[in-house]
């Protein structure tokens, strides 16, 4: 049986053990292992096992996702959500769908202390979704503005995804956060924008909360300072290279313990608890990565990843409806399976056609990170729209579902505007060096 | 959170032994999770001390990245069984929703048997390659910390991993019991 007929076996095998509700990681390194050693030797391939683990826990540039979760967790730990919830709310919330509006730009600023879609939404619906309860806002677009807001925080770097697809690409991350900034924006202000559009066309979606003064607003402003420093500190020094990205997810976890103590907020309970959280978040991403790793070299001796860059370079055909392509084929799968999940099996697969065909790989890890967001929100695998469930149990999952479409469409329409112009998340990662 | 898979079912014939295994299993991976924890937090504290030594006072700690490479196999490999008992890891979920309660017994105990053996061959490997380091001297290149004992530090941390796997086969196969 030749290579790619054993490759094609495997990736059959490994939708199977999926579908069979066997772990990503695990069936990534079980099938990874088994493809390996019958295209090669099971000494090799137990070997590598052995070896591919051993690596990939050691790998001192893979330590900057345990430090970017873990300053997340301390950052929720340490009550900085809620002041950005606060903040936010005091500049808009006298406005139709006001709250809403707010939860979208503390998700945006929270997305910039916290590199997990999952973590955003929950944190931001935990403080958002009781105060538009009493405010009477409409149930779909409450909750289904949490889940959607909450996929800036995979966008808006620090982003554990950005780092695993530069970590799998060997694509710097420093460019890779940059990259994501004003993508982040742009989908910020369009979320702002269908809110706005929803409250226009039937207001009682989301009634105007009370009139805040301007003085009022300053003193709530305050509440963003710790959130501007912590970015400014731990991604604006990996910027300016002061840093490298494990070392500044350190300093920004190590300030926003600091910002914990200085604000009394943390408890041993709560420092505890923070630092499992991140520690088992993790543990998962690490282990996913290394049955990526695993599974990647049973695809690179099968040669499938070659052999279909070599086909589809060779099609008369234009790259970019190839790239239309393979966004679809993200779009899909989306649909059954986590963005991370998603990015570590096929990145390996697809990558070296996107390099053939001659794309941006910065260009392409934004794209990527984009769709893999729709994935998060749609049925029947969205991940955050079953943490809002678990924050907002009585709310049915189609109302859930039924308040992210408009951001569904408000996401496609950003991939478009980024597919078009990609410029948007190219330009500003020419502007350094690291 | 919940949990990967269901409570052992009550008034099951045999269920006691099956609970007394769950909560030592609870407990084993709870020591292990403080072990990783304090790993993390180390790799923290050294990369902080590491940058405001260097930044401030032109003097980075020696050997920073050996000891948080390092300390990072404990802070993961030790963490492993508790993100598995808790459902951390990343499932697809859909299909297997919609079968019936047996056909998922059924999956479940097979699911459970494979990753058993991809764990134990797992602790097996790691154990080899800590001996392959222990005999051929390998060190870390700043400060010479030996290797052997984190390949062997991930075989150990696997054993809770297999034992959580081998509780939920047998509780498959209890299932299956019952519903027969």
């Amino acid at each position: 049986m030749s290579p790619v007929a054993v490759g094609i076996i495997g990736i059959g095998l490994l939708v199977l053990l999926f579908l069979l509700r066997m772990p990503v990681a695990f069936a990534m390194a079980l099938v990874g292992l088994v493809g390996f050693a019958s295209l090669t030797t099971p000494e090799a391939a137990l070997g590598l096992l052995g070896r591919d683990i051993f690596d990939t826990f050691s790998s001192y540039p893979l330590t900057v996702i345990p430090m970017f979760i873990l300053m997340g967790t301390f950052a929720y730990a340490s009550g900085i959500s809620k002041r950005l919830y606060k903040t936010a709310y005091a500049w808009v919330g006298q406005f139709r769908g006001g709250l809403t509006i707010a939860t979208v730009f503390a998700c945006a600023g929270f997305g910039a202390i916290c590199g997990s879609s999952t973590a955003t939404a929950a944190t931001m619906g935990q403080i958002a979704l009781p105060e538009m309860k009493k405010y009477g806002y409409d149930d779909a677009l409450a909750t289904g503005t949490v889940a959607a807001a909450g996929t800036l925080g995979i966008l808006i770097p620090p982003s554990t995804v950005l780092i695993v697809y530069g970590y799998l690409t060997e694509v710097s991350i420093g460019k890779l956060f940059i990259a994501g900034v004003l993508p982040g924006i742009i989908m910020s202000i369009f979320f702002a924008a269908t809110v706005a559009l929803l409250c226009w066309r039937n207001p009682a979606l989301g009634p105007p909360g009370a009139p805040v003064s301007f003085k009022e607003k300053l003193r709530a402003t305050t509440g963003i300072i710790e959130t501007v420093i912590l970015f400014f500190l731990a991604i604006g020094g990996l910027f300016l290279g002061w840093f490298s990205p494990t070392q500044s997810g350190a300093i920004g976890a190590g300030g926003a313990l600091l910002i914990g103590l200085a604000r009394r907020q943390l408890t041993w309970q709560s420092f505890f608890d923070a630092g499992k959280e991140a520690l088992r978040t993790s543990c998962m991403v690490l282990f996913i990565i290394t049955g990526a790793i695993i599974f990647g070299h049973f695809m690179a001796v099968s040669r499938i990843p070659f052999v279909l860059a070599e086909w589809l370079g060779r099609l008369p055909i234009h790259p970019m409806a190839v790239m239309v392509v393979i966004i679809f084929i993200y779009f899909i799968g989306g649909f059954f399976m986590d963005a991370m999940g998603l990015i570590v099996l096929t990145v390996p697969i697809f990558f070296p056609l996107v390099k053939e065909l001659g794309f941006d790989p910065i260009w392409f890890g934004v794209i990527i990170v984009l769709v893999g967001e729709m994935g998060v929100i749609t049925p029947p695998v969205g991940v955050n729209v079953f943490v809002i469930k678990g924050i907002a149990p009585d709310v049915p999952l189609e109302t859930i579902f039924k308040g992210i479409f408009p951001f569904l469409v408000a996401l496609i329409i950003v991939t478009i505007i980024l597919v078009t112009f990609p410029q948007i998340s190219t330009v500003l990662p020419s502007f350094i060096s690291y | 959170m919940r949990g990967l898979y269901p409570a052992p079912t009550e008034n099951v014939e045999g269920c006691s032994v099956l609970d007394k295994f769950e909560r030592f299993n609870r407990r084993l991976s709870d020591w292990f999770e403080w072990v990783g924890l304090a790993g993390l937090l180390v790799i923290m504290a050294i990369t902080c001390i590491d940058v405001v030594g260097a930044k401030f006072f032109c003097w980075p700690l020696l050997g920073a990245i050996d000891i948080v490479m390092l300390v990072q196999i404990v802070a993961i490999a030790f963490a492993a069984s508790m993100a598995l008992i808790l459902g951390r890891h990343i499932q697809v979920e859909f299909l297997f929703n919609l079968l019936p309660r047996r056909a998922r017994a059924v999956i479940n105990s097979i699911v459970m048997l494979l990753g058993l053996g991809l764990f134990m061959v797992i602790m097996w490997r790691l154990s080899v390659l800590g001996h392959l380091l222990q005999t051929a001297g390998d060190y870390s290149a700043t400060i010479r910390i030996p290797y052997y004992p984190f390949a062997y530090g991930i075989a150990l941390a696997s054993i809770p991993v297999c034992l959580v796997f081998l509780l939920e086969f047998l509780k498959s196969l209890t299932k299956k019991r019952v519903q027969k």
